[in-house]
């Protein structure tokens, strides 16, 4: 058997049981590192005396709970209490930080080992950029084309088989853009739910922590030693977490589902122009969804909100205002610190006023008014994510973030907790869908997730080069 | 999409922010400021006065 093609799930249960050892799927796990992260440049560090020996002390210890013994790796924007991490950029290219991320203390607590620090876009927006000092992930289905970002390394070493789950940063869909691309779940959850306190920022109203797993059961897993107040964090929002395992069930009789279709049918070419059409396999992967999600025992009704457009420029707008005030003394004093895509694309929030900023941050709250009123009638909603296939990576333009229809970012403008679940593929690459849900109900969306994914088969196939290696002895 | 903001308009904007920049880097934010445009005749609407953002601030636990 090979322990690096176990979920976090059946890991666990084979660690409780003494099948497997913490020590041996750890050496697991960084013997495919070595073997594949070449081409996959996942990974901007690698802590394999640091990891081997945490593996040692969890195989000596009591069984903390179904996290014991798990490798994990962190995007290199979490920082790690005596360990480099950079944000992806030159500007803190030897920064070792005195403290760590209060979302890696829970997970460490939990017991949890860490792998590694994994590959991102500069602060979380900048890339892929082949100007930075670390090359840019690729996606394990095809190294030609892209992972999505800004997540990039997290959601391609989950994808890989080079961890057992990761963690991401979403602003505008840093995790479950990547998680789509990479045919892996990924969760945004509700603002204020999962702490920020140690993680370098890209916009503070907007940026939230979650995690990027193989299952939404491993999702459920993570969840459930992140979430929870933390006073460091001024957004952290003090709310019972329940049992987000327990929630999980395979029928969705009772349910009803919003379906949010025209901002992929109508909206995106309406405003973005024909190149943001979704592929014709996107639009029957996406109805063939739906009708499972019925088979399963949902009502299915649609949902009519304002244009989608609506929810991204005003998204883009404060994203833009608030990263620029972060980062504006070192674009007007070291611009050559910085990679080509981050300067571009932030300089231009230097050419906004505020009264700018006020009008986007009032239509946030009348949008994120209205998504609550629609959800009110229902349970949940889906909504399409990135509607075709992973580009190559090199047709990734320096504006694309501003140039297409993105689907993802009307959830951090609402704050609403969404989860992306692989629902076919095209080409060989992976497709995806969001389900929606409302404040602190992550619990629901994932029960819907896990519902999806235990009647169908999407999530069960891997990229051919994360089999690639002989199996570990 | 529009025409550029003109080369006069968008190089009193750069002043104004403080930023140096190359004459590359001028030239396309020049080019991408047509998105900033777009953003904010999005956002910039007739509202009612009272059409106040939302904020609120959770007080730590002692």
């Amino acid at each position: 058997m090979d322990p690096t093609q176990l979920t976090i799930a059946e890991a666990s249960r084979a660690i409780h049981s003494g099948q497997l050892s913490p020590l041996a799927l750890t050496e697991a796990y960084l013997e495919r590192i070595a073997g594949l992260d070449g081409e996959l440049h996942s990974y901007v560090l690698v802590l394999r005396d640091q990891a081997l020996a945490a593996a040692r002390a969890r195989t000596d210890e009591v069984f903390r709970g179904p996290l014991h013994g798990i490798p994990i790796g962190l995007k290199d924007i979490y920082k790690t209490s005596g360990i480099r991490t950079t944000a992806g950029s030159r500007r803190y290219l030897d920064h070792v930080p005195d403290e760590d991320a209060e979302t890696w203390v829970r997970l460490h607590d939990a017991g949890a080992i860490l792998l590694g620090k994994h590959e991102t876009h500069e602060f979380a927006i900048g890339g892929p950029d082949f100007t930075l000092p670390f090359e840019p992930a690729r996606n394990p289905w095809n190294t030609a084309h892209y992972p999505a970002g800004s997540s990039s390394g997290s959601a391609v070493a989950v994808a890989a088989g080079l961890c057992a789950g990761a963690m991401g940063s979403d602003t505008g869909g840093s995790i479950r853009g990547p998680a789509a691309y990479t045919g892996i779940v990924g969760l945004k959850p509700t603002y204020g739910r999962v702490s920020r306190c140690g993680v370098f920022p890209l916009s503070y109203t907007l940026d939230h922590c979650g995690p990027l797993t193989r299952t939404v059961e491993d999702c459920a897993i993570m969840m459930q030693a992140l979430a929870g107040y933390d006073s460091q964090d001024p957004a952290s929002a003090d709310v019972p977490v329940p049992n987000y395992q327990a929630a999980l069930t395979r029928r969705l009789n009772g349910l009803t589902i919003g379906v949010i279709r025209h901002f992929h049918e109508r909206d995106a070419v309406a405003d973005f122009g024909a190149d943001s059409a979704p592929s014709a396999a996107y639009v029957t992967a996406f109805d063939a969804a739906c009708r499972t999600l019925e088979r399963l025992g949902a009502r299915l009704v649609d949902l009519q909100l304002s244009p989608l457009i609506d929810y991204l420029d005003a998204n883009r707008l404060i994203m833009l205002a608030e990263a620029y005030a972060l980062h504006e003394a070192d674009f007007c004093e070291r611009p050559h610190l910085f990679g080509h895509h981050m300067f571009a694309r932030i300089a231009l929030g230097a050419f906004l006023s505020a009264a700018d900023y006020v009008e986007a941050v009032r239509q946030r709250r009348e949008l994120a008014v209205e998504f609550a009123r629609a959800l009110a009638t229902v349970d949940v909603a889906v909504s399409a994510n990135s509607t075709g296939p992973a580009p190559r990576i090199d047709a990734v333009s320096t504006y694309s973030t501003f140039e297409r229809a993105s689907y993802t970012s009307p959830y951090n403008l609402t704050g609403s907790p969404a989860l992306s679940v692989p629902i076919g593929f095209e080409n060989g690459l992976p497709l995806a869908f969001q389900i929606a849900g409302k404040p602190f109900d992550e619990a629901g969306v994932m029960r819907v997730g896990h519902a999806f994914e235990q009647a169908t088969e999407f999530h069960r196939q891997r990229p051919a080069i994360a089999a690639s290696l002989p199996l570990h002895q | 999409m529009s025409e550029p903001i003109s080369s006069e308009w968008f190089g009193f904007l750069v002043e104004r922010a403080g930023l140096k920049l190359t004459p590359e880097q001028f030239a396309e934010l020049r080019q991408g400021y047509r998105f900033v445009e777009r953003m904010i005749r999005t956002v910039r609407r007739p509202r009612d006065r009272t059409a106040e953002p939302a904020h609120i601030f959770v007080q730590p636990r002692a």
